[in-house]
């Protein structure tokens, strides 16, 4: 399976009918490209340079093949989102994160409703295979870790640099090199974990320096309310 | 064979530069991408209407605009080509169209 993100910032001088015609048109992707599953739109409340996620999966690269050929691509999507459309809506975001995702072996992300925060990694690329499976084994552990976290999953950014077709690396290897996803219940949850004592939450609060045979050179985040309204 | 049709409003005094940015950067991109130029029109200049100026490409297919697509994301030129465009027009519409039978090739 592939999981995917499409991380946008909204042109500043885009109208509001603009806005929405690029929010219905990724909520009604899956309806009109069956391989498109799994997709949820949210509104960032963080920080982060970025205002829309749209969160979708396929079932596998030939999956997402038939998505990014589909007449609704090049007829909807591209018309909100090519830097060369007089429609388009959305600017380049400062965050390196347009479009991130992973492989994984099932829907090991699913969460109806509640917050999905976003946390990106850039793993040191010269770390040891080891540090970087330690780090990972502990990320997709970390529910157990911290109450507040009903949902952890951590991948390797491999659509990053494989966008066209979900194999082949055809751009410079991304920005962030790992995409970790916690989900929680609520605000309050996500406020409770981020001020809370698990160690995952402190390694958070200090930049992850040093944590983990200092493995994780940077790292950004951002979180929304999954399927929520624009703010 | 689709068409993607691009209508673009553009003030009169910035059709000229509007036209020579499509001739001299989006012309040569979007041909090496991989689209075929069909035609550049615009409405009069001189009938006190902001200007439409309507472009359209040409590609066999969905799968090869995929392919186009990729070639002009990865290629500077179009960023270029993009960010000047925008520049020098009021908005516009971008639509795919596809030709009917009883039309003329």
């Amino acid at each position: 399976m592939i999981r995917r993100f499409e991380i946008y910032r909204i042109r500043p001088d885009a109208e509001p009918d603009e806005v929405d015609a690029l929010e219905t048109a990724c909520r009604r992707a899956g309806q009109f490209i069956p391989e498109v599953m799994y997709s949820r739109v949210g509104w960032n409340r963080s920080d982060a340079p970025a205002q829309v996620v749209w969160e979708h999966a396929f079932t596998s690269p030939e999956a997402y093949q038939r998505y990014m050929a589909h007449p609704f691509h090049a007829n909807v999507l591209d018309r909100y989102l090519l830097n060369d459309s007089p429609q388009r809506v959305v600017v380049d975001n400062d965050l390196g994160a347009g479009l991130v995702g992973y492989h994984c072996t099932g829907p090991v992300f699913e969460l109806a409703s509640g917050i999905r925060r976003i946390v990106l990694l850039r793993v040191d690329r010269r770390a040891s295979p080891a540090d970087v499976r330690g780090l990972t084994d502990r990320l997709d552990h970390g529910a157990a870790e911290a109450d507040e976290l009903i949902l952890s999953v951590v991948g390797a950014n491999t659509l990053g640099s494989a966008w066209f077709d979900a194999v082949t690396q055809i751009a410079d290897p991304p920005r962030w090199t790992h995409l970790w996803e916690q989900g929680f219940s609520g605000i309050d949850e996500l406020d409770a974990y981020l001020a809370g004592p698990s160690a995952l939450a402190a390694a958070e609060r200090q930049g992850f320096d040093g944590w983990m045979n200092g493995v994780i050179r940077r790292a950004a985040s951002l979180y929304y309310e999954i399927d929520g309204t624009r703010p | 064979m689709p068409y993607v049709v691009d209508t673009i409003e553009v003030e009169a005094h910035l059709v000229a530069p509007y036209l020579d940015a499509v001739e001299q950067l989006g012309v040569p991109l979007m041909t090496d991408a991989g689209a075929f130029f069909v035609s550049c029109a615009t409405t009069s200049a001189d009938i006190g209407e902001i200007v439409d100026v309507q472009i359209v490409w040409a590609f066999d297919d969905h799968a090869q605009w995929n392919v186009i697509r990729k070639n002009m994301v990865l290629g500077p030129r179009w960023y270029e080509y993009s960010d000047r465009v925008a520049a020098l027009r009021n908005g516009g519409t971008r639509r795919v169209y596809y030709r009917v039978g009883f039309s003329p090739p």
